[in-house]
């Protein structure tokens, strides 16, 4: 844990410890549910980035993984959301599994889901270090979960405010004060 | 009418439905709007109170109190209400829900609170401040980003 932020602002909810042993647990059982598939991971950057590098090293199988990254929404200025990095390499007929740090209203997910459905992979999945139900919008299938979360702010590990703390090592919790000061 | 029985203002949906542009639409708060543009943004199908449940009725039948949820996503059958006014004033508006469930348990509805709902924005990088109830209630964007960013 870092200093990088006060004391009082903050509180871990998943520990370093508990937070690698469960990205084990999740490894073990993709290597036994993709035994002979052409195996993909992929993430959507930036968050899962540190899940994805732990996970596909705790999966034992001939896998590769790519990177997608998507737009975020903007107050006032419209649009829609769209890719802003694509897949490097095709994925019809290979087995996908959509490896998110977190799922909270469902939204991104549900998106980068119909858009990799249409590309016409022969088994498409979701794993999710995090699943935030309390606030879900969207309805989206979750095969693998690490933990189920509390709605709260959360930073760490991928997750990030304003673009920092991804870094830091266990999934924290940030007070409702630091957040909507 | 009687309980558990809900008159439609509008016929069911289409999902592909495209709903009204939004300066054409009344919405009662502005964080409302803001849930309009995420929901097109990330091109989810909504309607703006498209129905009304009455959710109680006096001696003769007659309705004399209904609730209509802010937005229906006719791709996941789900209302969703947002309650951005202070926590300690939403104990009426949570009456309204729990009453709704309760006459019409197979209907989905969420509810998001002010917290809830500044969280999300702040998620999205949008610092937000409420308003006083005594002014419109709601919440207001404190700042405005003004590129588009990777989503986290």
């Amino acid at each position: 844990m870092t200093a990088s932020f006060p004391e009082d602002f903050r509180y871990v909810l998943v520990d370093e410890t508990v937070l690698q042993a469960r990205v084990r647990e999740l490894g073990a059982q993709i290597t036994h549910d993709f035994q002979g598939e052409d195996l993909r991971l992929i993430t959507v950057l930036k968050g899962g980035l540190f899940f994805l590098a732990d996970l596909s090293r705790a999966v034992d199988l001939p896998l590769s993984f790519d990177f997608m990254a998507v737009s975020q929404y903007v107050q006032g200025v419209g649009g829609a959301v769209r890719v802003t990095k694509d897949l490097s390499d095709d994925i019809e007929g290979a087995s996908v599994l959509l490896v998110e740090d977190v799922v909270d209203t469902g939204l991104t997910v549900n998106y980068v889901l119909s858009l990799l459905r249409a590309r016409g992979p022969k088994r498409l999945e979701v794993c999710a270090l995090l699943d935030k139900p309390a606030r879900r919008i969207a309805q989206v299938p979750i095969a693998y979960r690490g933990f189920e979360m509390p709605d709260k702010f959360l930073v760490g590990y991928g997750l990030d405010l304003d673009g920092r703390y991804r870094n830091l090592k266990s999934i924290v919790a940030l007070r409702d004060e630091m957040v909507l000061s | 009418m009687t309980p558990g029985e809900h008159v439609p203002e509008v016929e069911p949906v289409d999902p592909a439905a495209i709903h009204a542009p939004l300066d054409e639409i009344q919405f009662a708060h502005a964080s409302e709007r803001v849930a309009a543009e995420i929901l097109d943004f990330y091109r989810i199908a909504w309607l703006y109170e498209p129905t009304t449940f009455p959710i109680e009725w006096d001696g003769q039948g007659r309705v004399v109190a209904s609730f209509s949820p802010d937005f229906y996503l006719p791709d996941f059958d789900l209302y969703i209400e947002l309650t951005t006014m202070s926590q300690k004033l939403v104990t009426k508006k949570n009456r309204k829900v729990r009453r709704l469930r309760e006459l019409y348990p197979d209907v989905n509805i969420k509810i998001f609170y002010q917290k809830d709902f500044r969280k999300l924005l702040a998620r999205f990088g949008v610092a937000s401040q409420p308003v006083a109830h005594a002014e419109g209630g709601g919440m207001i964007a404190a700042n405005l980003p003004t590129s588009e960013k990777d989503v986290s």
